[in-house]
């Protein structure tokens, strides 16, 4: 009996991480199919494919996707830190208040903020602005609060104590700011700022409602194409996005040291 | 999932300069206001607005309570979310229990291949779907390859894909809230009632399923939220055959341009997740209620 259920156990767990697996299994293989009608498992490779992701319909939305994620996960960065720094470490009155209208766009969907968004820039005329301007602006709503949360997290968390001993050896609060706390939340913003950065651009919610035609997000030109072909190109263009989030993790992580953080480990 | 405790270090410096602190706030005030409070307040006076004249009306929500359409898309809504959390909670425990409990040096990779795909992003994997379901997909290909079937079985534009795609996309927040609940569960429980004679079987059902309850809410809760709310996989799996709130808000928008009546269906979606999310808050509550009667009793 007792055999019967480990075994049991052991192939849910093989299937469920072949149900996890499979689908980007799936697209690499498909990514690498020399046939334009995608198959899994080829028998004959190929990267032809990834060759057409210089084209202009691939790059153009994959730079205007990777400029929009850099400028918002600098703005939300500064506006994080800033806003974390007023509520926890100034303690300013009703913190706790402000905190949560700070945190309160994360209890509304994404496509309800994306609707009120075009809505409001529609009724007051700015229709003009969507496109680079009104995407940032969403995905700043977006990232924001995940950031400040973060950033909230580390203020909270770090050891005041270094804060006084330095306060007490004559430290001005300029030279604690920036040798001290800044240096002691590094890893939790910088955390929050990739975060920021894949989630803007991985955004499909929001983008949909505000894009240009024709200037387009890589995600929202990825749909787009899909909605009317499936081809291995779309495969080599998503097995790149991928790497590329990879990479800036990976670079991210070099900077700022924050996988300790990510596991749970405190200094 | 948006508390956050505000227990900062008892006594921080920097007194004095509460002026500054205002100062400093200034600009993420000023950008949720512009960029989300005032669209939300535009997009609830527009639910109440006729599109054309803009004179207040209450005919947007009497459509969506009787034209039929909205009422079934709100439920295919309602029974989507509710099967993407029953799939993500069954599916996450096992998994959840490994992670909890194993000290063996496949863990890392068992934990690697249950959150990596988060990474990739929704595109990527609701396209491996799509190849993979398909009428000329991956599985109808080898059935019809193994002459099992004729035609291809319908797999995808439908309630069965849009569930499978969205279970895969939020599968790894359902373990990581199950994992947490399981490793506060002390084993020692477990290794008690296995010595005292209980079999695997009993441990389980009496054991650990009722002492791991509130993960299993919380699954259930963060599957519902994240699944009512998607786009993109109901969108690409669904198509205009499977239509849910968020699909049928984007077409209002961008095809009809009737934003009244889209206002109101976001209205619609952003109270049920409200109420979700309500519940979850009030369960808890209970909860630490109840555990905190019980301590003060005891002690």
């Amino acid at each position: 009996m007792n055999r019967v259920l480990t075994c049991l156990f052991w192939l849910a767990i093989a299937l469920v991480l072949t149900f996890i697996t499979l689908p980007l299994a799936v697209v690499v293989a498909a990514s690498l199919s020399p046939s334009s009608a995608v198959t899994f498992l080829p028998w004959e490779w190929t990267t032809v494919w990834y060759g057409d992701l210089l084209a202009d319909r691939w790059l153009q939305p994959f730079l205007l996707s990777v400029k929009i994620a850099t400028v918002v996960a600098g703005i939300s960065g500064v506006l994080g830190v800033l806003a974390a720094y007023a509520v926890v470490y100034e303690r300013i009155p009703g913190s706790t208040a402000i905190m949560a209208g700070l945190l309160s766009p994360l209890s509304v969907p994404q496509i309800v903020k994306g609707v009120a968004i075009v809505l409001f820039l529609s009724i007051i005329g700015l229709q003009g602005v969507l496109g680079t301007p009104a995407l940032i602006a969403a995905h700043v709503v977006l990232a924001l609060p995940f950031v400040t949360r973060m950033a909230a997290t580390s203020l909270a968390n770090f050891d005041g104590n270094l804060d006084r001993a330095a306060q007490s050896l004559g430290a001005t609060k300029r030279q604690r700011l920036q040798h001290i706390v800044l240096p002691m939340i590094k890893p939790g913003v910088l955390s929050g700022v990739t975060f920021a950065f894949i989630i803007s651009f991985n955004n499909i919610p929001l983008s949909v409602f505000l894009v240009r035609p024709g200037d387009t997000t890589l995600p929202i030109a990825v749909i787009n194409y899909l909605e009317y072909s499936l081809d291995p190109v779309m495969a080599a263009v998503n097995v790149a996005s991928m790497v590329f989030i990879l990479a800036v993790i990976f670079l991210f992580e070099k900077v700022g040291g924050f996988s300790a953080q990510l596991h749970g480990g405190s200094k | 999932m948006s508390t956050i405790a505000l227990t900062a270090p008892a006594t921080m410096p920097g007194a004095p300069a509460r002026s500054s602190g205002y100062l400093v706030l200034a600009p993420s005030c000023l950008v949720l206001t512009v960029f989300f409070a005032l669209p939300m307040g535009t997009m609830i006076g527009m639910s109440f607005m006729d599109a054309q004249s803009l004179s207040p009306t209450l005919l947007n929500y009497q459509r969506f309570f009787s034209d039929g359409l909205s009422l079934a898309g709100l439920f295919r809504t309602a029974v989507m979310s509710i099967l993407v959390a029953v799939c993500v909670t069954v599916l996450g425990y096992p998994v959840a229990y490994y992670l909890a409990r194993s000290r063996s040096r496949w863990r890392a990779l068992v934990f690697a291949l249950a959150l990596a795909p988060e990474l990739a992003g929704v595109v990527l994997r609701t396209y491996g779907w799509l190849i993979i379901l398909e009428d000329r997909g991956f599985i109808n290909d080898m059935l019809i390859n193994l002459g099992l079937i004729a035609s291809p079985l319908p797999l995808s534009k439908n309630l069965f894909a849009v569930v499978v795609g969205l279970a895969h996309v939020v599968l790894p927040f359902g373990i990581l809230s199950l994992t947490t609940s399981i490793q506060g569960i002390d084993p020692n429980l477990e290794r008690a009632a296995q010595m005292l004679g209980a079999s695997r079987l009993s441990v389980v059902r009496h054991i650990i399923l009722p002492l791991s309850v509130p993960g299993i809410v919380s699954s259930l809760l963060i599957a519902f939220t994240m699944a009512a709310s998607a786009y993109a996989t109901p969108a690409l799996l669904g198509g205009a055959r499977f239509k849910v709130l968020a699909t049928m808000i984007y077409e209002q928008v961008l095809f009809y341009i009737d934003w009244g009546f889209a206002a109101v269906m976001a209205i619609a979606l952003l109270i049920m997740m409200l109420v979700i999310s309500f519940l979850g808050i009030r369960y808890e509550a209970r909860r630490s209620s109840r555990r905190s009667t019980r301590e003060g009793g005891a002690s």
